[in-house]
Order: structure tokens, then sequence, then C-alpha cells
């Protein structure tokens, strides 16, 4: 009952914060210096068609009516036409949503259990050679500079070893092949996920495994573990039911802190690996200046990062039932 | 045992300047080994921003920028003339990388000094006043923290169109300090019980008296320990804008060396172009990430109890 209540209170903060985005981009792309109509309007189209569509955008009112209707337009999914595509933008950006929730709920899963499971044993063997050389792994890891880290495994893994396809996501002959059933062409995808996914698990378990590594520490100086020694249980067990579950929750936290971070991250990757996400036509529209689409995926992300700081919370209050707000 | 350390080391700087904590800081900094290698290494670093004067003045093909070798018109491999070879145009990948150290430093302290000080202050004003500035402050500080800072420089940059260096450092202060002042504020909510504060009221100081000579004292170390992973993020977005192809196209920065290699395709066929901006990035992240760990354990003792081992 408490939870469904916390729930409910930061689904309204987000709404808030969503529409404030929301607003402060109208705001940008409409009285940022240059002229509005250009940057919503593909300059090649014909004459009746960018009426039409100033007409449908009401980039020939006054800005408050433009306001009800860009809020009128992103309800029914309405966000124009994309000057490099010349598609409808919601059609681009729902292709290439699932796209970024697959390779980046993978790669942030990953890392954390990873992250975690190597944390716990870097805290149980504190002071020795495995914990030293895993803290020092850890560090070097997190701080690798990520587009790098990417254009090295491309280099070594895709051009050196010629082990993994080094862009796309699917490979054409496998796909367009009538024969390939669904198997092959999971494991294409799978096949070409490796790399973006390996370069994003080892910037991100670093900083998972430090948190938990310190949060064990905490956590083994509590009394209940001591009473639990005392009880005479087996350290396997006290490591791992006792104390493992309450360190790892810093853990839940610091991914939800961490979220802009790894969204950064993500676009990064699949710019550099193409892969066709969401991160990626965002970089893209931005250099081919392509405002609809810029826009658009930007709202989109902002969903995908507020959406997600939601699900962390909620996790974090149902793994933790000593906190209640 | 652990609280009086604490206390009495946040009451030292009222008492006894800068200097005693400092030094008993240092004994502490030097004992710890994360802290002693990043030290080194941001020396070492900082000795080459220093250094990236002299090649140009050696010899005009040495600008990192539009010094160009005349008998070269293609990538070339390390030799005595460039220790670490040219790139496309037959500019010198040493001296860039000497100026991309400048630029480093130049982009990560001014945006990691202005977002503290965001941070500090809005953190400290929040904490202080309490009630509704309290409440929206910290709103806004959610909302801007949950922003992925580069991609909301990308989109800037997509309407205002080229960026310049300074625009940028500022983008990124203005987004990065939140954290900062979540912290400041917790550390502000504690100071304001404490008794000195409650003394200089009944004296008749004014709040921003008060803030000044009573709060920022003791919460200047804190921010100062964030300073040094707000200089790490900084550099980062600033290398990670420049990779895309948004950096202030007159700087000669790490990203932008690395932009180069990858937009001209020479990532398979130079390797001695390829590692240096990278590695250099890295390790500038990783020492200023040690410097602030071991940073962390001269001011909360419980970490340095923790690492001494029991």
């Amino acid at each position: 009952m408490e939870l469904r209540k916390y729930i409910a209170r930061r689904l309204v903060q987000i709404i808030v914060i969503f529409f404030v985005i929301l607003t402060v981009l109208f705001l940008l792309f409409r009285l940022a210096p240059g002229d509005p109509v250009s940057r919503m309007v593909d300059p090649d189209m014909t004459p009746e068609d960018s009426e039409y569509l100033i007409a449908q955008l009401g980039l020939d009112q006054p800005i408050w009516v433009q306001y009800i209707i860009y809020i009128k337009n992103f309800f029914v999914g309405q966000f124009g036409y994309s000057f490099h595509y010349g598609e409808p933008v919601v059609k681009i950006i729902w292709d290439r949503l699932p796209n970024t929730i697959l390779l980046f709920t993978t790669a942030i899963i990953l890392s954390a259990l990873v992250g975690v499971f190597l944390g716990k044993i870097a805290s149980w063997h504190k002071g020795k050679k495995t914990d030293a050389g895993m803290t020092i792994g850890a560090l070097v890891t997190h701080t690798l500079f990520l587009p790098w880290l990417a254009l090295i495994m491309i280099w070594v893994f895709g051009f050196k070893l010629g082990w993994f396809p080094i862009n796309g996501m699917v490979s054409e002959e496998v796909w367009l092949d009538p024969d390939s059933g669904f198997v092959a062409k999971a494991l294409d995808v799978i096949h070409h996920m490796i790399l973006p996914l390996a370069t994003l698990f080892l910037i991100h378990f670093g900083a998972y495994l430090l948190i938990m590594r310190s949060s064990m520490l905490e956590t083994l100086k509590e009394d209940y573990i001591l009473t639990a020694r005392a009880k005479g249980l087996e350290e396997k067990v006290i490591r791992d039911h006792h104390a493992a579950p309450n360190a790892a929750l810093p853990v839940v936290t610091s991914v939800g802190l961490s979220l802009a971070f790894s969204i950064n991250g993500g676009a990064l990757t699949e710019t550099v690996f193409t892969w066709p996400g969401i991160g990626r036509e965002l970089v893209f529209s931005v250099s081919h200046n392509d405002y609809p689409l810029a826009q658009a995926s930007f709202l989109l992300i902002a969903i995908v990062v507020l959406i997600s700081n939601l699900v962390v919370d909620v996790l974090y209050a149902y793994l933790d039932p000593r906190i209640r707000y | 045992m652990k609280v009086d350390t604490f206390q009495s080391e946040a009451d030292i700087p009222r008492r006894f300047g800068w200097i005693g904590p400092f030094l008993e800081g240092w004994s502490i900094f030097k004992q710890s080994l994360l802290g002693k290698i990043g030290l080194t290494l941001l020396i070492i670093f900082a000795v080459m921003a220093l250094c990236s004067f002299i090649p140009p003045l050696i010899n005009p093909m040495y600008n990192p920028m539009t010094g160009v070798d005349p008998e070269i018109t293609h990538s070339t491999g390390p030799s005595w003339r460039h220790w670490l070879g040219t790139d496309f145009m037959g500019r010198d990948i040493f001296s860039q990388l000497l100026a991309g150290a400048r630029v480093a430093f130049m982009v990560g302290v001014s945006a990691a000094v202005m977002s503290i000080f965001l941070g500090t202050s809005i953190g400290m004003t929040a904490g202080y006043m309490g009630s509704f500035v309290d409440t929206l402050l910290m709103r806004l500080a959610d909302m801007i923290m949950v922003m992925p800072t580069l991609l909301v420089v990308l989109i800037l940059s997509s309407v205002f169109g080229q960026l310049n260096i300074w625009t940028i450092v500022v983008i990124i202060a203005l987004f990065r300090w939140p954290g900062v002042s979540r912290i400041i504020r917790g550390q502000t909510l504690s100071l304001k019980q404490r008794s000195f504060v409650e003394a200089a009221k009944v004296a008749g100081a004014s709040h921003l008296g008060i803030i000044i000579r009573h709060i920022m004292p003791n919460v200047l170390p804190l921010a100062f320990l964030f300073m040094t992973f707000r200089v790490t993020s900084a550099i980062i977005i600033e290398a990670a804008l420049a990779f895309l192809g948004f950096g202030d196209p007159g700087t000669v920065s790490w990203g932008m060396m690395l932009q180069w290699v990858w937009k001209t395709g020479h990532m398979f066929q130079a390797p001695y172009w390829l590692l240096p901006p990278g590695i250099c990035i890295s390790l500038i992240t990783l020492s200023f990430y040690m410097l602030g760990r071991a940073m962390d354990e001269v001011l909360d003792p419980r970490l340095r109890k923790e690492d001494q081992g029991a």
C-alpha cells in the first residue's frame, strides 16, 4: 500500500519533470536565433507540402497557440518529417527504440550482476592480491575513454582478428535469405552485439564492483554478521545470504544515479559501432541539421531516462523493506 | 571516538585557519598509494601542458593546428623529426598531444571551478534557507541530475550551431552542479544546528554573514573533494563532444585528435596516431579519480580506518 503511494508520487514528479523538459525544448527550438520555420520544415519540400506542414505545426500562429499545438502533437505522436529520411519522425524512432533498449539494458544488467559478484569476492579477500588486482582493474577499466575503447575493440577484434562484424546490427545475407530461421537471425544479432556490449560492460562493471566492495566492507562490521558468526554459520552462508543482499542495495542506487552517464556512453557506443539506436540517431540528426528528428530523439531519450529512474527507485523500495517514503 | 575525530576536524578551519588542516591532510595523503600515483601522473600531464608552448617556437611546422610539414603529404609513423608521427595533413602528433594536455586542464579545471561554485552556493542556500527555497532548488537539482549532459550539449549545438570551447565549458558547469549541491546541502543542514551558528545568530550576525563566515569554511573541504570528480567529468564530456565532431574547431583537444583518426579512416593503419590521445584521456581521468579517492580518505576518517585494515 505504502509502496503504491510512493510509486504514484514519483510518477507525478516524473510527469512534471517531463513537461518542463518538453517546454524547454519547445522554447529552445522556437526562440533560438534564426528562423524557426527552417528548423521545422524541410527546405527541400515543395511549396504546397511546406505550407501544409506550417499550418499543421501552427508556425504561422502566435507562440502560445504554437505551444498548445506542440503539446497536442506530442500526444498524438506527430513530430513532423525527418529532413534526411523523408519519413515521419515517429516511425524512425519507434524503429530504433527496441535496438537501444536491447543493447542498453543487457549491458547495464550484465555489468551490475558481474560487478556485484566480483565486488563481493574482492571484499572477502580484502587486503590480499585478489582484492588489489580487482580494485585496480576496476579503476582502470572504469576510467577508459569509451569511444577510444570502442575503436580499440573494433581494431583488435573486428579488424586484426576478424572475429566480429564491426558495424550495424544485422548482416544482409542472413536477414534477406528466406531460408534462415529465427535462431539464425537471433544468432546474427548476438554476433553483432558482442563488441558494443563488451565495450559498455567494461566501462560500467568497475564502478559497481568498487561500490559493492566498500558497501560489503561496511556491512561486514554490522552486529547481525557478528551474530551469524556466533551462531556458527558457515562463512560462505554469511557472505552470500546475510551480507551480500544488504550490501548490494547501494549498487541499485548507483545504477540509478549513473544512468545519465550510462546514456551518454550508450549514444557514443551506438555511434562508433553504427548500432541503429536512438543515441546514434540523435548524433546523426544533429550533425545533419535534421531538427525534427533531433528533437524527437532527445525527447525519447529523456523519457527513457525518467522511466529507468522510476524503475530503479521502485526496485530499491521493493528490495529494502526498511525504506518507506 | 570516530564521531569525535570528525567533528573536531570539521571545526579546525574555523579555529586555526587553513595551514593546520592542510599539513595534517597532506601527511595522511602521503600514505595513500593511489594518491601518490595520481599526483605523479597529474604532474606529468601538467609538465606536458607547460611544454606545449615549446614545439611551435622551435619550428612553425610543429604548430599543433596550422603547422604542416612541407615534405609530408600523408600520415607517417614515428621518426626523429616527428616523435609520434604525423597526421593526414603532415601535422606533428606529439605537439598536438602536448596542446591537448593544455586544453584538458583548461576545460577540466575551469568547468569544475564553475560547477563547484554553483553547487556550493546553491547547496548552502537550500540547506540554510530551508522550506520553499530548499524544495524548489532541490527539485531543480533532481531534474538536471537525470539529464545526460553530453546529449544536452549536443541538442544545444544543434540549435545554436558550432559552440566554442568556453561556451561548452559553461554549459558543462551549468549541468554538473546538482551532485555537489546535494552533498553541501546535507552538510549545511547539520551545521545549521550546531551551537556556533546559534551563537552567531544570537550575536546578531546576518544570514549572509553566517553562511560565509561559519558555514562555508566547514563545507569547502567537501566541495574541494568533489572538484576532482568534476574535473574528470568535464574532460570526458569535452573529449566525447569533440570526438563526435561537435567540438570547437579552433582547438586541438585529445577528443579532436581521435575524431580526426576516426573520420579520416586511419584507425586501422595508424596505431601511433590512434593510441596516444586515448591513453592520455584515460590516464588523466584515472589520475584525477585516484586523487579524489585519496582525498576522500583525508576528509572521511572512516575510510582511513577501513583501509588501514582490521
